[in-house]
């Protein structure tokens, strides 16, 4: 018993320790976001929220976040009205397809960022596709992105509910193939969905690169402001990573309690 | 004519042929049991006839009308799974009442006909579950209610009970028999399990390599099998070689021979005798390897008092009931 509670305490010390690790920079951030200022000391020498008040009252961040919403939201919305048929489709009809799809999904992350920018600007910066400079590139951009997020969560979710046989006993009971689907299948679909559009929103909410090498200051997104000041106060920029985090959060917090109601 | 009639169904899949020129007939009311290994074909002459699966060429007749060409939707045809396919989204009433809901059958004569059904299968109480929230022969005791609220003109049951443990089998094949026979509705039920077939069925197909290799009563399958597969499938049969057999009865015999373990009786004078090799308690039978002229023999005893027991290496004499003999090709 007594190695027991031994490794057990242990095991929590390093779950702890690493919990802490992880939390300190963003602690560090938290209290710079709140002290009037801290230079050569050890601790701030006054909390205050002004620079919350600065930050939420400056119009050009607040368009930076409704930006790099928009173009979140964008391009969830396209994946998942693409990528829901598109798996069912995979799933049901064409089982074989899945391992194609498998090595399709991986391309995004094959390529790095910089190297495939280049080649968007190439293909969208003229032409009849001149996308270069608006957020329907970022749009397009980051369905890709999305894409294996999306495809593996909801292709697990696929194999643990029997798809088949469900599309099968509904079709038998009357149900068209557009009825069992929405009926059957894809209510059974919502936890798969919203862990990855969960994961895949707080990704391209933090995207930098893309954003700033596509689109840059003409459509500025949340991390293009940051990036853009960055030779101004510290405190500001600290109240917007706590700002964006806490965002996230709150999101995370609030899509569990959803998914959780029902069931 | 018969209530449904299958008619030289051919079925190919990637070029091999699944089964050909299957052709049975089934009477109204009967319940029909397709036995026989797997990939055998069974189950995909059960999809094909409930038309999830297309077939390449036949008929399928049911009550004198070709349901071939229609959807499964249109064939009014119910069907219960292996892996029971209850909708995880809704409780046991939603369950129970989508087929209605699909027929857009009114609110309150749903819910009467889902509470019938559901009384039916002695699930009652548990219409607002969720079936997470139930065991394994409470889901197809479900999905069997919701298969039966649409009221279909045929059942179709692909091994319901394979998932379930061995009470809970034996305690449903009865509810799912007694059902049948109440409501008089004509069902096919698919099983590799011999001992399901023999207790369930009305009449057996016994089917192997995509061809039905004999179709009768369980007595008839269980004591007369027509051929060598159908003897090594249905019970324990002694199944020996023409030499073993012509050694064995002391007379040339051409083909192989069948010989059930309970046709051979020990003791008391038989006009064989035989060294009992081993022996195997199976509880209310003690399955006995008997050595006979060079020949091993399985012979069951039932089990009636540990007095009787031989021990292995005793010689025993053996008596064969010479009707229980069978040549078979």
């Amino acid at each position: 018993m007594r190695a027991d509670g031994h490794s057990n305490l242990y095991h929590r010390m390093v779950v702890y320790l690493l919990f802490m690790i992880m939390l300190l920079p963003l602690a560090g951030t938290l209290l710079y976001s709140l002290a009037t200022s801290w230079s050569a000391s050890l601790l701030p020498s006054g909390l205050t929220l002004k620079w919350y008040v600065a930050l939420w009252s400056e119009p050009r961040f607040l368009a930076a976040f409704g930006q790099s919403l928009l173009v979140c939201v964008g391009a969830l919305l396209l994946s998942v009205v693409l990528i829901l048929p598109l798996l069912f489709v995979v799933h049901y009809h064409f089982p074989k397809l899945d391992a194609l799809m498998n090595v399709l999904i991986l391309l995004p992350f094959a390529v790095p960022p910089v190297v495939s920018s280049v080649g968007l600007l190439q293909l969208y910066g003229s032409g009849p596709m001149a996308m270069v400079g608006t957020p329907w590139i970022l749009i397009g951009c980051y369905f890709t992105i999305a894409l294996p997020f999306m495809y593996r969560a909801i292709t697990n979710n696929l194999q643990a509910i029997n798809l088949r046989d469900l599309m099968d006993a509904a079709q038998l009971l009357g149900a068209s193939t557009w009825q069992a689907a929405f009926l059957v299948v894809l209510p059974n679909l919502r936890k798969g969905l919203m862990v990855a559009l969960l994961l895949s929103f707080s990704f391209l909410f933090g995207e930098f690169v893309f954003a700033n090498l596509l689109v840059g200051t003409r459509y500025e997104t949340l991390q293009v402001y940051l990036n853009n000041m960055r030779n101004s106060s510290g405190h500001f920029n600290s109240a917007l990573v706590i700002s964006y985090f806490a965002f996230v959060l709150v999101l995370t917090w609030v899509a569990n309690r959803l998914n959780k109601d029902k069931t | 004519m018969s209530f449904v009639s299958v008619q030289q169904l051919h079925k190919r899949y990637a070029g091999t042929p699944v089964f050909e020129n299957i052709d049975c007939q089934i009477e109204r009311g009967e319940f029909v049991t397709l036995l026989g290994p797997s990939g055998c074909g069974k189950s995909t002459l059960l999809r094909c006839i409930a038309g999830l699966t297309p077939v390449d060429s036949g008929r399928i007749l049911l009550d004198g009308q070709d349901i071939v060409p229609l959807s499964p939707q249109k064939r009014g045809i119910g069907m219960v799974f292996q892996s029971y396919a209850l909708f995880p989204n809704m409780t046991v009433e939603q369950n129970v009442a989508f087929g209605l809901r699909m027929q857009k059958v009114k609110a309150d004569e749903s819910l009467a006909r889902v509470r019938e059904v559901l009384d039916l299968v002695e699930l009652g109480s548990f219409a607002g579950r969720y079936p997470h929230q139930l065991s394994g022969g409470q889901c197809q005791r479900v999905a069997l209610a919701r298969s039966l609220v649409t009221r279909p003109r045929l059942l179709l049951l692909d091994e319901p009970l394979s998932a379930l443990d061995a009470r809970i089998r034996k305690h449903l094949r009865e509810q799912i028999r007694a059902i049948q026979r109440e409501l008089g509705l004509t069902t096919i039920f698919v099983t590799h399990d011999q001992e399901e077939a023999l207790t369930m069925s009305d009449r057996i197909f016994l089917m192997n390599q995509g061809r039905i290799v004999q179709s009768g009563d369980a007595e008839t399958l269980y004591t007369a099998p027509v051929d060598l597969f159908a003897a090594g499938f249905i019970g324990n049969y002694n199944l020996l070689d023409p030499d073993s057999a012509s050694r064995l009865l002391q007379r040339p015999v051409a083909n192989r021979l069948a010989i059930r373990p309970e046709s051979i009786t020990l003791g008391l004078n038989g006009e064989l005798d035989g060294e009992v090799r081993s022996h195997s308690l199976l509880g209310n039978v003690i399955r006995y390897r008997v050595r006979v002229r060079d020949v091993e023999l399985v012979v069951d005893v039932l089990n009636r008092s540990s007095a009787d027991l031989h021990a292995d290496g005793q010689r025993v004499s053996l008596s064969i009931d010479p009707t229980a003999l069978r040549e078979v090709a």
